[in-house]
């Protein structure tokens, strides 16, 4: 998959961000604790662009995700933040207005599709509700969009039930339904984790086409960093509810800043020789129950230090005309100096 | 796929055949309907003029509620004037014995063998609607319906091959026919057996005299009446008057069959408008709390809490009694306050049972992405929602029916609920209890089984339904859900 270099990219679009999230804080509520899911993120997505947000599970990916839709059931709340998309503050105003406008793909086809309406059906629902179709012309949208996803033989399979779709054709009956919504978003949370490798390629490359065709911007949230190379043009690294590094693509897998992004890309198969070990991330993703008090990394970290126990590391600019940050207290600086102060 | 697109070919191959079938199809069923169109009519008519004449200022005369009330009397007595083939005029039964042959009977028969004929015609007419609903249905499956196969299928074959769910099916099939069909189903009217029964005249075999004479109804009910050993008319014989009595006479002499037919209807009506207005409650709620959680769940909890500690029995006397001389309390002889009761405090035992699955179905991903593309609250719940907890509310609702109808009958044993002299199953038992060790022990015990068989079938419906929807349920030792009186 080519694309322009990200800086260029980036230079080229002077306009306002589609999306911008600032200091976005969504919390659960349970009896025992309060669990700072999302922990005052920031990130912005520019028209036609897809970012990245990666993280392991449990790191707060999908409740990022949902707080941008507005989905956060109780007990959970946003606390805190702005979510601002197209000058409406959603946070403050409501998704009423915007519904459609941000669609989501999520992980599992087989649970997004009702089982019980035909596919023609669930993409009929959604056209009525953004395009005011019915009937007849309802269908025959249905049919083109089903087209438009790649899928054969349309116009017979627009009247077959979910169950009657392979798991790779009904991920692409579920981008059909958020087409039908006429979104300038597209949210995708693992869209293609349920699904094998040859046929996640292929869902990969109709996203891409789509984006180009359609002028989407995508929210593309997984845990596979072999993915996130392929798709994204800026990747956020996701940790404990925190953005612990942002960068263009290429510059993060090429020189990442953040010691949680230097072990998630070393424990990619194929950039270990093939004769070692795998290295992994020893220990788990910490449950954020409290305001964070310390470097949230710091017990898994190999590089760790005193001052990481003690104090919230700020979020540092590594260079400026790329967007390049991260929230290390070692960052910017050259590995050969920090193996001097270990 | 190449099976799905042969099947298409041989469906537009087929559609002249196919549109003959249906028109057929269709045909039967209006011939059906018009069989009885008369009946339905007086029925709706009745129901609506009943219903208007109960609202508090219908008496007063040159109302607007008064003279809807007679234009619905009107259109039924037009609509009565109608011939129905399942009526008592068709194939009557409550002829005499001239001293040669039956008079007034249908072709001159026993009215014992006229009674059985009418019996035998009304299920069968039932039987072939039945017929006709699952032809149409097996037809639409096999050559209408476009899809090969749809999750309901299963559920439809698991209940098929449910035997102890076809029994159920089957009782139940029995007893609202003959709440339906009650007033043809019994040997006499209640009208004329019970209500009035100095109104009107019948004529008999006088052996004495050997001639036919005249006696009034409430007379003759005087000679026939079923107390103890001595004097007692046993089910499947005749009085000295020449009247056919399937299940024997009650100690007042009236006719047992003719009681029962009546009760069950009453039986159904407050059974089925009970668990209608339950599950309407249940489900809204149900529905609602899982959809918006939290609170709102909580809220919906406390009230089922408190709901539930109410007790129901205390709050059913208090109110029978309160509400006996308002006119609310009047309407189909107390039948619908207690069905209001019955529903206001049991909707929170099916709220709870059908919460659990409605809550799993919110956790589902499509309902977010209904959500997500701005689909309103209330079409999620109805569209993505409810066709998932409606196989529970069947469940539930057909074991609620079951309770419901020992707690009406419970209650008119105890001479509260229903006011005599409409029939009530219950109050028969009541009104037998006493001969239970004498001959005439027919008058509790005929009751007493058929609620317990009927009971059965319907707890047994829903355990058919329960194992047809939810393959996993076991229902050997599955113990959730059974219905239970007040």
């Amino acid at each position: 998959m080519s694309r322009p270099a990200p800086t260029d990219r980036r230079a080229t679009r002077g306009d306002e961000p589609l999306l911008s999230v600032r200091d976005l804080r969504t919390v659960f509520y349970t009896d025992k604790e309060t669990i700072h899911a999302v922990d005052g993120i920031s990130f912005d997505i520019y028209p036609g662009e897809t970012v990245g947000l990666v993280g392991e599970s449990g790191s707060g990916k999908s409740v990022t995700a949902r707080s941008i839709l507005g989905l956060v059931d109780e007990p959970g709340a946003i606390e805190n933040g702005e979510i601002r998309f197209k000058n409406t503050e959603l946070v403050k105003e409501g998704w009423d207005d915007r519904r459609g406008e941000i669609a989501i793909i999520f992980q599992d086809p087989s649970n997004a599709l009702n089982p019980v309406y035909t596919i023609g059906n669930q993409i009929r629902e959604a056209l009525n509700i953004h395009q005011g179709l019915t009937g007849a012309a309802a269908r025959e949208r249905a049919i083109e969009l089903l087209e438009a996803v790649g899928i054969p033989d349309a116009p017979r399979r627009v009247d077959e039930y979910p169950h009657q779709f392979s798991g790779g054709m009904a991920q692409r009956a579920v981008i059909a339904i958020s087409l039908a919504c006429d979104p300038d978003l597209l949210v995708c949370d693992e869209p293609t984790t349920a699904l094998d490798v040859t046929i996640q390629a292929q869902i990969l490359d109709l996203l891409t086409d789509l984006q180009q065709k359609e002028d989407l911007a995508i929210l593309f949230i997984t845990h596979d960093m072999g993915v996130i190379e392929e798709t994204a043009d800026r990747v956020n690294v996701i940790y404990a509810g925190e953005i612990v590094e942002s960068a263009p693509t290429e510059l993060l897998f090429s020189d990442p800043e953040h010691p949680y992004t230097t072990a998630l890309l070393e424990s990619i198969p194929g950039r270990t020789p093939p004769d070692e070990q795998l290295p992994t991330i020893e220990g788990e993703v910490p449950t954020p129950n409290g305001p964070s008090e310390a470097c949230r990394f710091a017990p898994r970290c190999p590089l760790a230090v005193d001052e990481c126990r003690e104090k919230v590391p700020d979020t540092v600019s590594v260079d400026d005309r790329v967007e390049h940050s991260a929230a290390c207290i070692f960052a910017g600086e050259e590995y050969g100096n920090r193996g001097e102060e270990l | 796929m190449s099976d799905a697109m042969s099947r298409r070919e041989r469906v537009v191959g087929l559609t002249s055949n196919l549109d003959t079938t249906l028109s057929a199809w269709f045909a039967v069923g209006v011939v059906l309907f018009l069989l009885q169109a008369g009946a339905v009519g007086t029925f709706f008519t009745g129901l609506i003029a009943d219903f208007v004449g109960i609202l508090p200022t219908a008496d007063a005369s040159g109302s607007l509620l008064a003279s809807v009330t007679e234009l619905f009397e009107s259109l039924q007595r037009q609509s009565r004037s109608v011939p129905t083939l399942l009526s008592r005029d068709v194939v009557p039964n409550g002829g005499y014995w001239n001293g040669e042959e039956w008079v007034g009977t249908f072709l001159g028969l026993s009215p014992a063998v006229s009674w059985a004929i009418r019996v035998g015609l009304v299920y069968l007419y039932s039987l072939t609607w039945v017929a006709w609903a699952v032809f149409g249905y097996r037809y639409y499956r096999r050559e209408i319906r476009v899809a090969d196969w749809t999750p309901r299928d299963d559920m439809i074959d698991r209940f098929l091959s449910h035997k102890w769910g076809l029994f159920g099916a089957a009782i139940v099939f029995f007893f609202v026919v003959m709440a339906v069909f009650a007033p043809t189903l019994g040997p006499t009217t209640v009208e004329q057996n019970m209500r009035n029964s100095y109104a009107f005249e019948i004529s008999y075999w006088n052996d004495q005299t050997q001639t036919v004479e005249q006696i009034l109804v409430g007379e003759a009910n005087l000679n026939s009446q079923s107390r103890g050993d001595l004097s007692r008319v046993m089910p499947m014989t005749y009085d000295e008057y020449g009247r056919f009595h399937p299940f024997g006479t009650m100690p007042n002499g009236r006719d047992l069959f003719t009681f029962i037919a009546a009760g069950s209807r009453i039986s159904l009506v407050i059974g089925l408008l009970s668990v209608g207005v339950s599950a309407l409650l249940a489900v809204s709620l149900a529905l609602v709390a899982a959809y918006y959680k939290g609170r709102v769940d909580l809220g919906t909890v406390l009230i089922s809490d408190g709901v539930m500690a109410m007790p129901q029995l205390l709050l059913l006397i208090l109110l029978t009694t309160v509400l006996s001389e308002s006119w609310v309390g009047n309407v189909y002889s107390g039948g619908f306050v207690l069905a209001l009761i019955f529903a206001f405090t049991g909707w929170t035992y099916m709220w709870r049972s059908i919460r659990g699955p409605a809550l799993q179905v919110s956790e589902r991903a499509w309902i977010d992405a209904a959500r997500s593309f701005g689909q309103r609250p209330r079409t999620i719940m109805r569209k993505h929602m409810l066709p998932y907890i409606i196989g529970y509310v069947l469940v539930y609702g057909s074991m609620t029916l079951g309770g419901a109808i020992i707690a009406i009958s419970g209650l008119s044993f105890l001479g509260l609920g229903i006011a005599p002299p409409t029939p009530e199953w219950g109050r028969a038992i009541n009104l037998g209890q006493d001969y239970v060790d004498t001959g005439s022990w027919h008058i509790s015990l005929i009751p007493g089984a058929l609620i317990t068989l009927v009971v059965t079938g319907f707890n047994a419906l829903g355990d058919g339904i329960r194992d047809a929807v939810d393959p996993q349920s076991d229902s050997e030792s599955a113990a959730a859900g059974r219905g239970g009186g007040a």
